[in-house]
C-alpha cells in the first residue's frame, strides 16, 4: 500500500472480491438466522414492558404495607415489593419488612446462618418462562439476593437454571441496603416463606434441521481442511522470511 | 502517495487473518463436546454449525490467499484488524443459535464484548442460559485476553519473526523475550499456571460458600477466565454478588490484579525478581491509583450513607476499585445501585478507574498505567527544566524491567494515545446523550465499553438503540487494539477506493 505495488488489482476485481467476502458473511448470518431456535408460542398474554431506563425514578412517599402478613414469624405488616422497587428506591425500603416473590435460580448455598440464593421476579420467572422457549425478549434478569431460613430452604425442590424452572418462593423478610451481619448489599433477610409454584424440568425439543446442517458443515469443513493440507504438502509454502526491521 | 493494494497485500492479510479464524473454529469444538456431555444437544449442534462455518470460511480464504511473500508491518496490522472484526462474526453464531439473543447484532455485540474482554452483555435471561453457551462467552474472553493473534499464530504460523508485527498490532507494547514465539509460550505458561492455582482456590472458596461440587468447578472456571482476562462476564446475572461470599471476592482480587499486570512484570516475578513490583513505573502508578480511588470511593459511599462501617466500605469499595481499575468489570452489587444508591462520587471513581485501566501488555484496557506514569514524569521533567538554569540538562528516568531514560517521542506518543482515548470515551457519551440518557449514565457506559471496564449502570441492555450498539462495538474493538491496527485497515480500504495503480 505504501510502496509502489508490482501488480495492482483492478478496481473491478476488488469489487468482486469485496462482494464475495460480504456474500460469504451474509451467508453465515443468514444461515444462523435460519437455524435459530424455533421459538414456540408462550401461550399466555405477556404484559408489555414497563418503563424505560431514561424515565425519572419516582419513589413513593410511604410504602403501603399489606393488610395480611404472609408468614408465621413475621413481626409486622410487610410491604409488597419487586426487585425494581428495591433497586430504584433502596433507601426507602431499607430496614422495612417486605413481601417478595421470585424464582429460585443459580444455586442454593447452605451456610450456618441459612441458605443464600437469588430470587428472580422477571418475566422469565413468571408468565413467559425461561428462554429459549419463546421470543419474548425482555432483557437481563431481575432479582434480589435472599438469605432463607433453613426451614424455608428445605422446601425448595428445584433450583432454576439451564435445565429447569426453579420453584417460585414467596417470602417475608427485612430488606437491607447493606446487611449489618453479612455486609451484603441490597439483600432480603427472610423470616418466613413458602413455595408458591413448584419448578419443573425444561423440555428441549431436538432440532433436527440444525443437526443435519451441523453434520453436513462438519463433513465439508473436514474435507476442505484435508484437501488444503494435501495441497500444501504437494506444494510446501516456503518459510516466510523475517521482516527487515524488528517491530 | 497512496497506492492501490496489489494481490500480494490481500493474500497476506487474508492468509494470516484466516489462520486466526481457523483457531477460533477449533476452539468451538470444546464447548461443543461439553454440550453433548451435558445433554445440551441443540447447543452442541449449534457449536458444530458455528465451527463448521468458521473452518470452511477460514480454509477457503487461506486457500485463495496462498502466498510466499513476507509479512510487512502494515500487512500485519491490517491482518490483526480484520481478524478482530471477523472473529466475533463467527463467535456470535452459537450465541444466536442459543435463543438468548434478540438479533444477530446483539449476538455480535456480545461476541465482540467477549473477545475484547469488555464484559458488557446483551444476553436475555442469562440465568437460564445453557452451560456450554455460557462457557463459550467466557472462552471468548480467555482467547481475547491472551490475544487471539498471538495464541493462534504461534501454533499455526510457525515463523516467529514474521509474526512479530502481529504481536505489536494486538496492542502489546513490548516483547518480553527476544523471540515472539517464546514470548507467546511464556504468556501461555503464566496463564495456565494462574489458571491451575486460581481455579483451585476459587473452587475451594465456592465450595465453602455452599456451591455444589460440580457446579462450583464450572463457576470457578468461568470466574477465573472473567477475572484473569479482565473480561467481566459472569455466569449469572448478578455477577460476583450472587455468591455472597467475602472469601470468593478475596480470591478474585489477586486474580484481577494479576490480569491487570503486564506480562513483562509477570516475567520479572517469574525470574524471582520481586523487587520489580516496587520499582516498576506501572505497578507503582497502578497501585497508587487504586489506593487513591478506593479512598475517594469510601468517602463518596460514606457521605451518602450507602455504607458506613469500615468492613462494608473496604469489602465493596476495594473490590470495585480493583475491578474497575483493572477493567475487569465484576461487581458485588447490582449495577442499578450505582445510580440510585451510590451517589455521584463513588461511580465517578469507577469511571476514572476504568478510563485509566491496567498495565500495558496486560489483558486490561484503558489508557494504561505506563502512559499515565510517563506523562507524570514528562510534566515533572518540564517543571524541573523551568526551575533549573537554562543550560542545565534534565534527565528523567523510569523503571520498566530496567532503568530507562525518558525520551521526548515517548511523551508525544503517550499524549497522542491519551487524546485518542479521551475522544473515544467522548464518542459513546455524545451518542448516549443524543438518545436522551443522562450524562452520568452515558459517560459511565461509554467509558466501560471503550476501556473494557465492563461495568454498566443499565444503558447496555437488549432494548438499547441500534446505532448506540454499533458505536459501542466500534469503541470496544478500537479500545482493545488501541487504534493502530484498525487505522491501518481503514487505510487499506481507503487505498482500495482512492489509491493509484
Amino acid at each position: 500500500m505504501f510502496t509502489a505495488p508490482s501488480r495492482p488489482v483492478s478496481r473491478f476485481r476488488m469489487l468482486l472480491g469485496t462482494l464475495a467476502l460480504l456474500g460469504a458473511l451474509a451467508g453465515v448470518v443468514g444461515l444462523s438466522e435460519l437455524l435459530r431456535h424455533p421459538h414456540g408460542d408462550v401461550g399466555t398474554a405477556i404484559p408489555a414492558a414497563e418503563g424505560d431506563f431514561r424515565d425519572e425514578i419516582v419513589c413513593p412517599d410511604h410504602p403501603a404495607p399489606e393488610e395480611e402478613v404472609d408468614g408465621e414469624r413475621a413481626t409486622g405488616p410487610a410491604v409488597p415489593v419487586s426487585s425494581v422497587d428495591l433497586y430504584d428506591c433502596p433507601t426507602l425500603y431499607d430496614g422495612l419488612l417486605v413481601h417478595y416473590q421470585g424464582e429460585v435460580v443459580g444455586a442454593l448455598m447452605h451456610r450456618d446462618e441459612g441458605a443464600w440464593t437469588q430470587l428472580n421476579d422477571d418475566l422469565y420467572a413468571g408468565a413467559a418462562g425461561p428462554l429459549p422457549a419463546h421470543r419474548e425478549y425482555r432483557g437481563a434478569n431481575a432479582g434480589v439476593g435472599v438469605l432463607l431460613p433453613a426451614d424455608v430452604a428445605e422446601q425448595v425442590q428445584t433450583v432454576g437454571g439451564p435445565r429447569a424452572r426453579g420453584d417460585v418462593l414467596s417470602i417475608v423478610g427485612t430488606f437491607h441496603r447493606v446487611d449489618p451481619q453479612s455486609r451484603e448489599s441490597a439483600v432480603i433477610r427472610a423470616e418466613a416463606g413458602r413455595v408458591e409454584r413448584l419448578g419443573r424440568p425444561i423440555d428441549h425439543e431436538p432440532l433436527g434441521v440444525r443437526r443435519i446442517v451441523g453434520i453436513l458443515l462438519a463433513l465439508a469443513a473436514a474435507a476442505m481442511t484435508a484437501a488444503h493440507h494435501i495441497s500444501i504438502r504437494r506444494e510446501p509454502l516456503r518459510e516466510i522470511p523475517k521482516p527487515a526491521a524488528s517491530p | 502517495m497512496l497506492f492501490r493494494p496489489d494481490s500480494r497485500d490481500f493474500r497476506l492479510i487474508g492468509l494470516y487473518g484466516s489462520r486466526v479464524l481457523f483457531g477460533v473454529g477449533l476452539v468451538m469444538l470444546l464447548p461443543a463436546g461439553l454440550a453433548f456431555l451435558w445433554g445440551e444437544t441443540n447447543e452442541g449442534w449449534g457449536f458444530v454449525v458455528a465451527a463448521g462455518l468458521t473452518v470452511l470460511f477460514s480454509q477457503g480464504v487461506e486457500w485463495v490467499s496462498h502466498t510466499e511473500a513476507s509479512l510487512s508491518r502494515s500487512h500485519a496490522l491490517a491482518a490483526v484488524g480484520s481478524a478482530w472484526l471477523l472473529a466475533p462474526v463467527f463467535g456470535a453464531v452459537p450465541l444466536l443459535l442459543s435463543g438468548h439473543y434478540a438479533s444477530y447484532l446483539d449476538a455480535y455485540f456480545e461476541s465482540m464484548s467477549g473477545f475484547a474482554t469488555i464484559g458488557q452483555s446483551l444476553a436475555n435471561d442469562l440465568d437460564h442460559m445453557a452451560r456450554s453457551v455460557n462457557l463459550w462467552r467466557h472462552l471468548m474472553q480467555f482467547m481475547g485476553g491472551q490475544g487471539i493473534i498471538i495464541v493462534f499464530l504461534t501454533v499455526f504460523a510457525g515463523s516467529g519473526g514474521a509474526i512479530g508485527s502481529l504481536y505489536v498490532g494486538e496492542a502489546r507494547e513490548e516483547k518480553i523475550l527476544p523471540n515472539v514465539v517464546n514470548t507467546a509460550r511464556f504468556i501461555w505458561r503464566v496463564a495456565l499456571t494462574y489458571a491451575v492455582v486460581g481455579v483451585s482456590l476459587l473452587w475451594a472458596a465456592l465450595l465453602s460458600a455452599g456451591m455444589p461440587v460440580g457446579l462450583g468447578l464450572y463457576h470457578a472456571m468461568n470466574l477465573f477466565m472473567a477475572a484473569f482476562d479482565t473480561g467481566g462476564f459472569a455466569t449469572l446475572s448478578t455477577s460476583v454478588g450472587f455468591y455472597r461470599s467475602p472469601l470468593v471476592e478475596s480470591v478474585l482480587l489477586p486474580i484481577m490484579l494479576a490480569g491487570g499486570c503486564s506480562f513483562a512484570v509477570h516475567y520479572q516475578l517469574w525470574q524471582r525478581r520481586g523487587f520489580e513490583i516496587t520499582r516498576n513505573i506501572e505497578s507503582r502508578v497502578l497501585g497508587l491509583s487504586i489506593l487513591i480511588l478506593f479512598f475517594v470511593m469510601t468517602i463518596g459511599l460514606a457521605r451518602v450513607g450507602t455504607m458506613t462501617d469500615a468492613g462494608s466500605l473496604f469489602r465493596h469499595g476495594f473490590f470495585h476499585a480493583v475491578s474497575a481499575h483493572t477493567t475487569t468489570g465484576l461487581a458485588t452489587v447490582p449495577g442499578r445501585l450505582y445510580l440510585t444508591d451510590w451517589g455521584v462520587l463513588a461511580p465517578a471513581t469507577l469511571v476514572i478507574g476504568m478510563a485509566l485501566g491496567g498495565m500495558a501488555s496486560s489483558t486490561a484496557g484503558g489508557i494504561k498505567a505506563l502512559r499515565v506514569g510517563l506523562l507524570y514524569k514528562g510534566v515533572r521533567r518540564d517543571i524541573r527544566k523551568l526551575l533549573l538554569p537554562e543550560n542545565a540538562v534534565v534527565v528523567e528516568t523510569y523503571h520498566a524491567g530496567s532503568r530507562r531514560v525518558l525520551e521526548g517521542p515517548q511523551i508525544t506518543a503517550a499524549v497522542m494515545i491519551l487524546l485518542l482515548w479521551l475522544l473515544l470515551y467522548l464518542l459513546g457519551t455524545l451518542v448516549g446523550l443524543f438518545y436522551g440518557y443522562d450524562i452520568q449514565s452515558a459517560f459511565f457506559d461509554s467509558t466501560a465499553a471503550a476501556s473494557s471496564g465492563g461495568l454498566s449502570v443499565g444503558i447496555v441492555r437488549p432494548e438499547m438503540e441500534t446505532p448506540l450498539k454499533l458505536v459501542y462495538i466500534a469503541q470496544m474493538v478500537l479500545g482493545r487494539l488501541e487504534f493502530l491496527a484498525l487505522f491501518v485497515l481503514a487505510g487499506y480500504v481507503t487505498a482500495m477506493v482512492r489509491g493509484r495503480a
